[in-house]
């Protein structure tokens, strides 16, 4: 009893890792109809900033959370304000090779920098033993806080003015225009926030994943894979799809074996796309 | 002819055999393409570290002596951005346009094929530092050379050592990336333990791109294991062991290949990583008197910490050992034809820093005893060989 306990417990942390990845990425896509490549570097960038502060100046990671967020959200907002705005109305392919020629002077300059050495954090937060389950606290902590932040981020996008702004703009951009909005600067926006959240979750990984610029391909491949079961563009898409996938692996993984966990999530993508092309909760509009 | 065309055509023919006789004459050119960015960056940095070390004490002691006279080196390094197509281009490149006499093999198993492949094609010998799986070996490439023993050596010695030191230990549980070496390193151990009479509880791969294992982990901690034994890169091991601590996964004996060979994985893990054990090719602490411009392991260790500031591991010196060979070979050859020193390359028998070279009919370095370490106390121990050994088996609370 208690294996298939851990089982759905394991597949939860997982899965809220997984929703945190894909928010901000599901947010862009939605909203700016950008497919931003740089996504699995932000989370890269956020996990290494955390990293070094932490081995140079002692800082938590729990402390850098807000500083990496402010800075990923700056760099976010200048790279759509400066570059991404002047194409954002062009055919799709022309903003994912901007993004993708991004990600390759980001993914080179961290090379560079960083070298491509696996690095973790090694705070120990001790786990939780619940008859047998076992939850590990510094997952916990960090599932905790992605549910947190995507909550804010909800709440953000259901009742602030800006929030309702970037909503009208994902809806109808043009009517928007008319309304007064300024689309550009809603863009940089949530281009921003969307790199404030892949900067967050980059400090709640390298707590506990070892962070390295291998990883960030792998990162933005599982971030498509949950848009896709989850819905584009809403944040409870992104919860659920992450939820869903971080279930499904964790599941197909015990009874299948580790070699067809993803293969089993990748299928369920597949059967989505063919039946049901808005994601689990998406919107019309959105596939 | 005008007489112009005739003066052209005069002084190309004097500028190309110019060249032709200053390169004759001048340096030996040897080709290296690196992975210098991308996913291997931190390993292809390693291999230039190691060779740029090599080619300064060669260059010092006036360059390498082809028949009596002695000629410089020249180390022509291309980044190939860890992409194996970008390797394959590269090797052509240095071949044909850069002219060089010789290559070396980018880092792991599979790239290493790719380049090979290429200088075999040419003639030109290609010496490989870091691929140790046989599936390499067995092309039947004439030119190519490599410097790690082959798998099945780690392997066996540590199956004797633990059991050995340990006799209860009976449960074996095996968990591998679906990978070149971490696939085969996982095979051979399945292989080996059944055939020591081990019983393996738990036989798994896990695909490239596995970003969680608390599934495989749980069922490890269910079947009871007494030996957890792991396969993987370097950033797999670090993950597998955070969860394995998290779910309470445990055993007597952890190993992982190859972990604890590693700095990175030592820093990265601190206090997780103690008593994980491993087996490796190459560990500074086995001392040996060489024959070559290092003269010793202690003065290539000592040069080597003073120059990068922490302990070398077994790329460095496999690096190091895989030019030290062409060079002997070149030597012994006393020409830098491809063939000639094909041919020496498969008669050598050096005594190097990093230990005895001597290549096997398929190109492989033999086997002999490869060092067993385990972390203690945040610091690599020596179990094995018995000439080294520096402490006893101890096990994972």
């Amino acid at each position: 009893m208690s294996l298939y306990a851990q089982i759905v417990v394991n597949g939860l942390m997982l899965g809220a890792l997984y929703a945190c990845i894909a928010v901000g990425f599901s947010l862009v896509w939605g909203v700016l109809n950008v497919i931003n490549m740089l996504h699995g570097s932000f989370i890269v960038l956020g996990g290494y900033l955390a990293y070094f502060a932490w081995l140079h100046w002692q800082v938590s990671p729990f402390v850098m959370l807000l500083a990496v967020s402010v800075g990923l959200f700056l760099l976010g907002f200048l790279l759509q304000y400066g570059l991404v705005n002047r194409v954002v109305s062009q055919p799709v392919l022309t903003t994912l090779t901007l993004t993708f020629g991004l990600d390759m002077i980001l993914y080179n300059l961290m090379n560079v920098w960083f070298d491509a050495t696996p690095r973790r954090i090694s705070l120990d937060l001790g786990r939780l033993d619940l008859n047998g389950v076992i939850v590990p606290n510094d997952r916990l902590l960090a599932m905790l806080l992605a549910l947190a932040m995507t909550g804010v981020l909800y709440l953000v996008l259901r009742s602030s003015r800006i929030g309702r702004a970037i909503v009208a703009v994902r809806m109808d951009r043009d009517a928007a225009t008319l309304m007064g909005i300024r689309v550009g600067r809603v863009y940089a926006i949530t281009f921003g926030i969307g790199a404030l959240m892949a900067g967050a979750c980059g400090v709640l990984m390298s707590v506990v994943f070892p962070i390295t610029t291998n990883i960030t391909g792998l990162l933005l491949g599982k971030a498509f894979v949950i848009c896709v079961i989850g819905g584009l563009g809403t944040v409870p898409g992104a919860l659920v799809g992450g939820l869903a996938l971080g279930l499904i692996e964790s599941v197909a993984g015990n009874f299948l074996g580790a070699q067809s966990a993803i293969l089993v999530g990748s299928l369920l993508m597949l059967v989505l796309l063919m039946t049901r092309p808005t994601g689990l909760i998406g919107k019309r509009g959105y596939q | 002819m005008t007489p112009k065309l005739i003066r052209t055509a005069l002084l190309s023919a004097l500028l190309m055999g110019a060249t032709a006789l200053a390169q004759a004459q001048s340096t030996i050119r040897i080709g290296a393409p690196l992975a210098l960015t991308g996913g291997l960056a931190d390993e292809g940095k390693k291999q230039q570290v190691a060779y740029d070390m090599w080619l300064k004490r060669v260059n010092a002691a006036g360059g390498i002596n082809v028949g009596g006279t002695r000629r410089k080196v020249e180390l022509i390094t291309y980044d190939y951005q860890s992409d194996e197509k970008r390797a394959q281009q590269m090797a052509e490149k240095l071949i044909t346009q850069d002219k060089v006499e010789f290559l070396t093999a980018p880092f792991g198993s599979g790239h290493t094929k790719v380049v090979a492949g290429v200088a075999e094609r040419y003639g030109i010998p290609v010496m490989a530092s870091a691929a140790s799986s046989e599936s390499v070996f067995d092309q039947g490439y004439k030119y190519l050379f490599g410097t790690l023993a082959p798998n099945g050596g780690l392997v066996d010695s540590m199956i004797r050592t633990f059991t050995a030191q340990m006799p209860t230990v009976k449960k074996i549980a095996i968990l591998g990336r679906e990978d070149v070496f971490p696939r085969s390193m996982a095979a051979t151990m399945k292989a080996h333990a059944e055939k020591a009479g081990l019983k393996v509880v738990h036989n798994e791969y896990f695909p490239v791109g596995a970003l969680d294992h608390s599934a495989s982990l749980s069922r490890i901690k269910a079947s009871g294991a007494e030996w957890i034994y792991i396969t993987g890169y370097t950033k797999d091991l670090i993950l597998v062991r955070k969860q394995m601590a998290d779910l309470g996964t445990t055993a007597p004996i952890i190993t992982m290949i190859t972990g604890p060979a590693y700095r990175e994985f030592i820093d990265a893990l601190g206090p997780l990583a103690n008593n994980v054990s491993s087996a490796t090719w190459w560990h500074p602490s086995s001392q040996y008197k060489a024959d070559d411009v290092f003269g010793s392991t202690k003065a290539f260790y000592d040069e080597f910490v003073a120059r990068e500031k922490h302990d070398p591991d077994y790329v460095h010196a496999s690096a190091a050992a895989a030019l030290i060979a062409l060079q002997k070979a070149i030597e012994k050859a006393g020409s830098t034809q491809g063939a000639k020193v094909r041919d020496a390359l498969a008669s050598l028998d050096a005594m190097t820093f990093y230990g005895p070279v001597k290549f096997g009919p398929n190109g492989m370095n033999a086997g002999r005893d490869l060092p067993i370490i385990q972390v203690q106390s945040g610091k690599v121990a020596v179990l094995y060989p018995q000439a080294v050994k520096q402490a006893d088996l101890v096990a994972v609370r």
